[in-house]
């Protein structure tokens, strides 16, 4: 099963993460292309302070992606039905060796590349993939979805391939 | 397009052909091949596309059996004919090879 997650976090860690970005990106742009720009200048102490905020902001918005500690009051650990085999989160088989954080991870890794696919063939694969890696001997669940997440641009590749022929076949909409 | 007979495509094969009208899923192909569940996937969605694999998702209550459905697979009626021939053409060039060698000490 697809692991509980609080839209409302999630949306706070999107506008955390565009924020991040649109301040990273503001800054570079304007020191690159207006050399002039007041932070910057000639003065190497504004270059350490440009370098300085760059790493930071980056740094917030990797850190707005990371899975949250195994906490109780984590939106994600509570209000999960299935306990036992229900994902790679929370009170799933990963708890058996404490990984739970970084599966969690890499389960938001196959979810976000699932994205990459057409979207019934990403549902697909991830619904495949989400079956098997609950099944899968916790020893063997990385070396899984390593395998996973190494064939799947080629497999988006294909499946976008196939996607566009079978839309070339159907060929244009009509209206109405 | 036609099917490439890779060394991944033939275990997967013949891991299908050892029981035709048995259904396996994901995890249980893995297991019996040897292959990484990532590697295994693409292969059996191109046997699928090419109509030698039919699939289907178990009809369970996940909550009830406290684990997700599994999709299982089996070879076609056309499939296995297509798939067993496949593997015997693609063991016939080895032996062939080898046949000429040891008559004739290669080509060279």
């Amino acid at each position: 099963m697809m692991p509980a997650i609080d839209p409302r976090e999630e949306r706070r860690k999107k506008r955390g993460r565009a924020a991040a970005l649109i301040g990273s990106g503001t800054i570079i742009v304007s020191s690159v292309f207006q050399p002039g720009w007041w932070i910057l200048g000639t003065d190497p102490k504004n270059w350490v302070l440009f370098a300085a905020g760059t790493v930071a902001s980056t740094a917030v918005a990797a850190s707005a992606d990371m899975p949250r500690s195994r906490g109780r009051g984590s939106a994600r650990g509570s209000g999960r039905g299935t306990g036992r085999g229900s994902g790679p989160t929370g009170h799933g088989r990963d708890d058996d060796q404490g990984l739970a954080g970084a599966a969690a991870h890499r389960w938001r890794v196959l979810a976000m590349v699932s994205r990459l696919m057409p979207r019934s063939a990403g549902a697909r694969w991830l619904a495949e993939a989400e079956s098997l890696l609950s099944e899968i001997a916790p020893v063997r669940r990385g070396a899984a979805i390593r395998s996973y997440l190494l064939t799947a641009p080629r497999l988006a590749v294909a499946m976008w391939v196939r996607e566009l022929l079978r839309l070339a076949r159907l060929g244009p909409r009509r209206p109405g | 397009m036609a099917l490439r007979l890779t060394l991944q495509v033939q275990l997967v094969l013949q891991a299908l052909l050892r029981d035709p009208v048995r259904e396996m899923y994901g995890l249980e192909l893995s297991e019996e091949t040897g292959l990484q569940p990532g590697t295994a996937y693409p292969i059996l969605l191109r046997l699928e596309h090419e109509g030698w694999v039919a699939s289907r998702w178990e009809d369970i209550d996940p909550r009830a059996e406290k684990r997700p459905a599994r999709r299982y697979y089996r070879l076609t009626a056309g499939g296995a004919v297509q798939a067993s021939a496949a593997l015997q053409a693609a063991r016939r060039p080895k032996g062939t090879a080898l046949r000429r060698l040891a008559e004739g000490g290669g080509t060279a």
